[in-house]
């Protein structure tokens, strides 16, 4: 065995810290916690999966003597990010990848790659297509509020499907669900795909760095997307997301108008005071003009801030988990949010006051 | 005829034996036979991953092992499926609960045994207060008791109460969940889910629950690390306003090795004891059990076990299965001898040794009379009534003839054993006052 090549450091290091993440740390088969490097014509190919998802960076390089070895991830990322220079070079021979940079040298004992995987592809039938940015913030809105319990699979990931020239991203863990739609460019229908949580997270942070347009192919099992140089791709969870439509609130006794950045920074600092379930209790007084923020632990102390508000309907007072309020927040892009409230035990509806695209429901504290 | 399911198990230890361990481990997992049509097998494989690695690597041995099995297949194709394990979900109907978005209700299985509910449970002084308890639980779950504890000795429906309402919650209200555990179980899911490094998964399991019924508690005692895990699982539920019901063999207070704060959480709610039914209901259990069983008995032969097996409900129940089967082998009415017979030496005669003074000193003391006066000829009211009860007990428990108690007892005649007995019999039929006093001397005597 053996394969021979150079390029520039920082190009590798991006390509394998970016794969490393996608690689398995703790898998049954010991290759999957590897890259896979292939070396041919003039670039490089990095592929690594945890058979959730997988990734394929490629990048250029002046390629010596072709070949393919599979090094493990962790190994690898951790070289590259402590080295310095701008150029790498690596040679392997036998069983043994030598690396070289300006101050540097390493020699990474990589694995057999037989048995590393092929990156499922997904035929062209389905596909849409959306402004990177878009779809990052689509599921930047909502990914948060995804289920870390495994009880329930569908809860765990990040509902995706586009209508009306809209994609909607929903995401829910029981307790809050969020919702946000974006502008599709094409591709019209689709239908309810399950994008695991953490792979989305993943999608999110490789479309990152994309400003232009992407195109997502899709079929039942699985969900993938070329952008230069990458290829993305993820299982689909079959299972049915809950008909969360059914649950918003239409018609509401309470609606009040705050600043996001007032609501927000009184949150903070009510989190200090917050006992161990983050409890804030949520007031909005219609005579006042004021919502009320409270927060209290016997530990700690108390502190009650005050919001200027628009109330309209009836006085009310609900507690939440601070912590769900706090995250609806950060979704919203405009100046001020929406609240809409039907009384003590009911869920609290959260929007943006200058655009409807998102929405966030929280369900009270019943104490 | 091997089934598709032997079909691929079959084929998997034949693979498992060609294919590294790491690579069936990650690939083989989770994969099911779908279905076999004309020589071709549909294999079921959890995601597109793996139908493409299957296909491309393993596809040859997958092939060979299968009709090394089944001369039959032909070829194999791969289909991405989940499996046959998981249900579609049903949509909740109902109005959601407080703390979380109604999105669906999965039922889980309660483990609960049905065959204990509340139209089988017999309701007496002894457990009034504990079934009216249990009643305002259910109508009103985490609000009108929460804890519940229900506390008391061995066999006295501890178990019985607390599942019927279980029972009665998932009749009423079948979108919630209701879990029915034993302290042990829980223990021992504990202990393996650290092993498992699965920890999480077992918190989530028990949070989820709207009842969650734990019998023996007391069993938690001394266990630091299970007795902290269920604190934090009580304060979760109860915050959540979930009713928590539990049972004791020992008021929470007395039990060793139970920390304060566990005690006074258990405080916080209800505590309601179990007593040792007093005879009139041990009659109506008895007949319940057996008009249960469409056992038909002489009331002479009820009388007789509800006299003898005195406490535990749990040896009334194995009395009268003795009986039952008696009756069918015979296939004749049971008389009282022959339950005699059968019974022997069950019930709660006493066959240890205790020396007839002993139980003269008990019983006087526990009257509040002189010792000495008991072999006395005096028949002050305050004397004869303890002289009886002791003679009453030297029959029933000990078995001691009537001539030799008579004898030890200051010499009476045995015809005066045999009225006094005989009165304190026909007493004990009404008067719930001696049949309390007769409970307490039986546990003295112990």
């Amino acid at each position: 065995m053996s394969m021979k090549f150079e390029t520039t450091l920082d190009t590798l290091l991006n390509a394998s810290s970016t794969a490393s993440r996608f690689a398995e740390k703790r898998a049954n088969l010991p290759v999957l916690g590897c890259i896979l490097i292939t070396a041919e014509g003039s670039r490089l190919i990095l592929r690594a999966t945890n058979v959730e998802c997988g990734v394929e960076i490629v990048i250029p390089a002046k390629v010596a003597t072709e070949g393919t070895v599979a090094v493990p991830a962790s190994v690898l990322a951790g070289f590259l990010g402590n080295a310095r220079g701008k150029v790498v070079s690596a040679n392997l021979v036998g069983e043994v990848l030598k690396v070289e940079t300006e101050r540097a040298n390493a020699s990474i004992k990589t694995l057999p790659h037989d048995d590393f995987p092929v990156l499922p592809r997904v035929s062209a039938e389905h596909s849409f297509k959306i402004k990177s940015g878009d779809l990052v913030r689509a599921i930047r809105s909502v990914a948060y509020c995804a289920s870390l319990s495994a009880i329930k699979p569908e809860l765990q990931s990040v509902l995706l499907y586009g209508d009306a020239g809209k994609l909607t991203a929903v995401a829910t863990d029981s307790f809050r669900l969020a919702e946000k739609q974006v502008p599709l460019r094409a591709g019209g229908n689709v239908p309810e795909l399950l994008l695991p949580a953490r792979n989305a997270a993943e999608l999110m942070r490789i479309l990152d760095t994309v400003s232009a347009e992407v195109e997502l192919y899709y079929n039942d099992n699985q969900l993938s997307v070329q952008t230069d140089g990458v290829y993305y791709t993820s299982r689909l969870l079959d299972g049915a997301f809950p008909n969360y439509r059914q649950i918003l609130p239409k018609s509401f006794s309470t609606e009040a108008v705050v600043l996001r950045e007032d609501m927000s920074s009184a949150l903070k600092s009510l989190s200090i005071f917050a006992d161990k379930f983050a409890q804030v209790s949520l007031s909005l007084d219609t005579a006042k003009k004021s919502m009320f923020l409270s927060s209290r632990n016997p530990d700690v102390g108390e502190q009650i801030s005050t919001v200027k508000a628009s109330i309209q309907g009836d006085s009310v007072a609900v507690s939440f988990n601070g912590r769900y309020l706090a995250d609806s927040l950060q979704a919203v892009a405009g100046d001020s949010v929406r609240l809409h409230s039907n009384g003590p035990g009911k869920a609290l509806l959260i929007k943006d006051a200058g655009d409807d695209s998102f929405l966030y429901l929280a369900m009270p504290m019943n104490r | 005829m091997t089934t598709t399911k032997e079909l691929w198990e079959n084929a998997l230890v034949e693979l498992e034996l060609t294919i590294s361990k790491p690579n069936f481990n990650t690939w083989f997992r989770d994969t099911h036979i779908v279905r076999v049509e004309d020589g071709t097998v549909a294999l079921g494989v959890p995601s597109q991953f793996a139908r493409d690695w299957l296909s491309t690597k393993f596809h040859k041995d997958i092939l060979r092992s299968l009709r090394t099995l089944s001369d039959s297949v032909r070829t194999v194709e791969y289909v991405i499926s989940r499996g046959p394990k998981r249900n579609s979900e049903e949509v909740r109907t109902v109005p959601p609960p407080v703390t979380e978005l109604p999105l669906e209700a999965v039922h889980q299985k309660s483990n609960l045994n049905p065959r204990f509910t509340f139209s089988t449970f017999v309701v007496g002084p002894f457990n009034e207060l504990a079934h009216a308890a249990a009643q305002a639980v259910v109508r009103k779950p985490g609000i009108a008791y929460n804890p519940l504890l229900v506390y008391g000795p061995t066999g006295l429906g501890k178990t019985h109460l607390i599942q019927a309402i279980g029972n009665h919650f998932r009749v009423s209200a079948p979108e919630r969940k209701v879990f029915y555990v034993t302290s042990e179980k829980f223990s021992m899911d504990y202990v393996s889910s650290l092993q498992a490094g699965k920890v999480q998964s077992f918190k989530e399991k028990y949070r989820q629950y709207d009842l969650l019924i734990m019998d023996d508690v007391q069993f938690l005692a001394g266990r630091d690390k299970i007795k902290e895990e269920f604190f934090h699982l009580f304060n979760y539920l109860h915050d959540g306003n979930k009713q928590l019901v539990f049972s004791s063999d020992q008021h929470p207070n007395v039990i060793q090795n139970l920390e304060d704060r566990l005690k006074s959480r258990f405080n916080a709610g209800m505590i309601v004891s179990v007593t040792p039914p007093d005879h009139q209901s041990r009659l109506a259990i008895i007949r319940t059990k057996a008009a249960a069983h469409n056992f038909i008995l002489a009331d002479e032969v009820l009388e007789y076990l509800a006299t003898t097996i005195e406490g535990n409900v749990r040896e009334l129940e194995g009395a009268l299965n003795t009986l039952m089967i008696q009756f069918e082998m015979r296939g004749q009415p049971l008389t009282i001898n022959d339950a005699k017979t059968l019974l022997r030496g069950a019930g709660s005669a006493q066959k240890k040794a205790v020396s007839v003074q002993e139980v003269v000193k008990i019983i006087a003391n526990f009257y509040g009379v002189e010792e000495g006066s008991i072999y006395e000829k005096t028949r002050r009211k305050e004397v004869v009534r303890p002289r009886q009860v002791i003679m009453f007990l030297l029959r029933e428990d000990f078995r001691i003839s009537f001539p030799t108690i008579g004898e030890k007892l200051g010499g009476r005649d045995h015809t005066t054993v045999i009225h006094s007995c005989d009165k304190i019999k026909n007493d004990l039929r009404q008067d719930s006052v001696l049949n309390n006093e007769l409970h307490q001397i039986r546990l003295m005597l112990k």
